[in-house]
């Protein structure tokens, strides 16, 4: 294993944010009405029920309609996101993969994912200064899809990461609506359920892919069990929004790369940022501060990304690339520390 | 869309609409593109009105909002206190419409100004020349000036990099987005994920080089 864990991340807990958000809070009364209670519930809720449902996605103005299966048998945990809306592209995520079928494309991108524990053993330890840089709160509640709802915010206190606004079901703490909001309140993404049932049992047949995968293309990308280079894994960010530190360093193979790139997490135990720092081409010139642009063209510039950004530029030579959910200034400002420091730590085996 | 759509579609946001009917209205939006492009206008309409959202509007602007509205002159029913209960765009046909139709502006306004010369995702060419149309545009739907207390009527992007960028090639950046995701929390892993699904990319989001085909 290539992953050097400062603290564990374990992508399969559905509602991490919520974990990180109750490591980081101070212990306070467990009462009906604390907001921490309701996103404790929710995250247990999402991880461990069994739920079908249609939900809305809202971003930019444009609907799309999806549907969720989300079935924990034995331990075992199966989950299904898919477009209803044309593409019929949809995702399958077990225990130790996650697949995406893009029919419209021919192709199927495979990514193994061995690394989970038991969810709520699981849920990052991030912890302290949480707060520092969030408020929650609850408020009023209200109705939606003829349910009663707890409304609880998280709400940024500055302008280098997102917040959240949660209608949690009063009866199963399900988030029957969500949405993403920026330091101000504004709503960039919200995700609202229109059918929800929550059953004892899903059958195999509803998490099955809809597709069929006769001749389509077969990609598959992951961790990389090779480290990346030492040059490579030198790189770091110098410098970097408040809050925010390393969690993780590794190597990733990304799409069709022949050498991993390192692979950085930052967080600031609610938001994280991936920074992926790439050789340069190898009939590249050599990398330097001032060694002259790869035969391909590098990436320079900013793109949205679903509910987040990207940020990509040139840093000694080699293509240093920031993603996350998170407003675009933090991805530029964390991409443009990134610098090698020589001496870094080399992920572990 | 019909009365009776409309009426389904405002239910719905009020969480009001009988199982059954939402049901039949998932349905539509499935298959209709257009009726999800309106339920999405109203999703935000009814979330600015409901207050999740701020706008701030010029005199005269509610008179000017039919035209964002579907295309239909929006007629100012008398909403007295006691009358039939209506659904939230119709008592507002003034200036509450006005502000649901200035809160859209405002947030395009506000994520173009997020993400400077941008193009929205995986289809990114860094630095787009077509931002700045786009912002116009954004501005021209409310029909008319909108501004903040701390921002200006009218606004230029600024370029965040003064060279002139190669694109994000789609298929690179969905294997940074997927890479990620295994790292990000919970809901913003969805989100993440879920833009994947939706985007109809015009060029292809697999990398070509590392793809076999399947026997």
């Amino acid at each position: 294993m290539t992953w050097v864990r400062r603290n564990g991340a374990n992508w399969l807990i559905p509602c991490a944010v919520v974990g990180a958000l109750l490591a980081g809070l101070p212990e306070r009364s467990q009462g009906a009405e604390d907001p921490r209670e309701w996103l404790e519930k929710m995250n247990h809720a999402l991880a461990m029920r069994n739920y079908d449902g249609t939900f809305f996605h809202l971003s930019e103005g444009r609907v799309e309609t999806m549907r969720i299966v989300h079935r924990v048998r034995a331990g075992s945990v199966t989950e299904r996101l898919q477009s209803l809306d044309g593409s019929g592209r949809e995702f399958i995520r077990n225990n130790d993969e996650l697949t995406c079928y893009l029919p419209d494309q021919h192709t199927v991108l495979v990514e193994p994912r061995p690394e989970h524990g038991p969810f709520l053993g699981s849920l990052p330890q991030f912890g302290l200064g949480v707060n520092e840089f969030y408020r929650i709160e609850s408020l009023p509640a209200a109705r939606i899809l003829g349910r009663a709802a707890r409304v609880i915010a998280v709400t940024p206190k500055d302008q280098f990461r997102f917040g959240y606004r949660l209608w949690l079901d009063e009866k199963t703490a399900m988030p029957l609506k969500t949405q993403l909001c920026d330091s101000r309140g504004q709503v960039i993404e919200q995700i609202f359920f229109a059918r929800l049932e929550m059953p004892e049992s899903i059958p195999d047949s509803a998490l099955a892919p809809a597709v069929r995968t006769e001749g389509m293309r077969w990609v598959r990308q992951g961790p990389s069990h090779d480290t990346a280079s030492p040059a490579l894994s030198a790189f770091r960010a110098s410098e970097l929004p408040p809050g925010f530190h390393l969690t993780i360093a590794g190597a990733q193979t990304i799409g069709g790369a022949t050498a991993p790139a390192s692979h950085l997490v930052y967080s600031d135990g609610l938001a994280t940022v991936s920074v992926f720092v790439e050789a340069p081409p190898p009939n590249a010139p050599s990398a330097d501060a001032n060694a002259a642009a790869p035969a391909e063209p590098p990436m320079q510039g900013l793109a949205r990304v679903g509910s987040g950004y990207a940020y990509s530029t040139v840093v000694q030579g080699h293509q240093v690339t920031a993603v996350g959910e998170v407003p675009a200034k933090t991805v530029e400002f964390i991409a443009h520390s990134v610098k090698s420091t020589g001496n870094a730590e080399l992920p572990r085996r | 869309m019909s009365e009776q759509i409309r009426e389904q579609v405002s239910a719905f946001l009020d969480g009001e609409l009988p199982n059954s009917e939402t049901e039949l209205l998932l349905k539509r939006l499935t298959r209709d593109g257009e009726l999800r492009e309106s339920f999405g206008r109203y999703a935000l309409i009814g979330e600015a009105i409901r207050g999740a959202s701020r706008a701030y509007l010029t005199k005269g602007f509610a008179g000017r909002v039919n035209l964002a509205i579907d295309g239909e002159p929006v007629v100012a029913h008398g909403s007295s206190p006691g009358a039939h209960v209506r659904r939230w765009w119709r008592p507002f046909a003034g200036t509450a419409m006005a502000a649901g139709v200035a809160a859209v502006a405002v947030v395009a306004f506000h994520q173009r100004a997020d993400a400077p010369g941008l193009r929205p995702a995986l289809t990114l060419s860094a630095q787009s020349p077509a931002a700045a149309p786009a912002q116009r545009v954004a501005l021209a739907q409310g029909g008319a000036s909108l501004q903040t207390p701390s921002e200006p009527i009218s606004y230029t992007v600024p370029a965040t990099s003064p060279a002139a960028p190669a694109a994000m090639p789609p298929a690179r950046l969905a294997g940074y987005v997927f890479a990620h995701s295994r790292y990000s929390s919970g809901l913003d892993q969805r989100g993440m994920l879920a833009d994947l699904l939706i985007e109809a990319d015009e060029q292809p989001v697999v990398n070509e080089a590392a793809a076999h085909v399947a026997p």
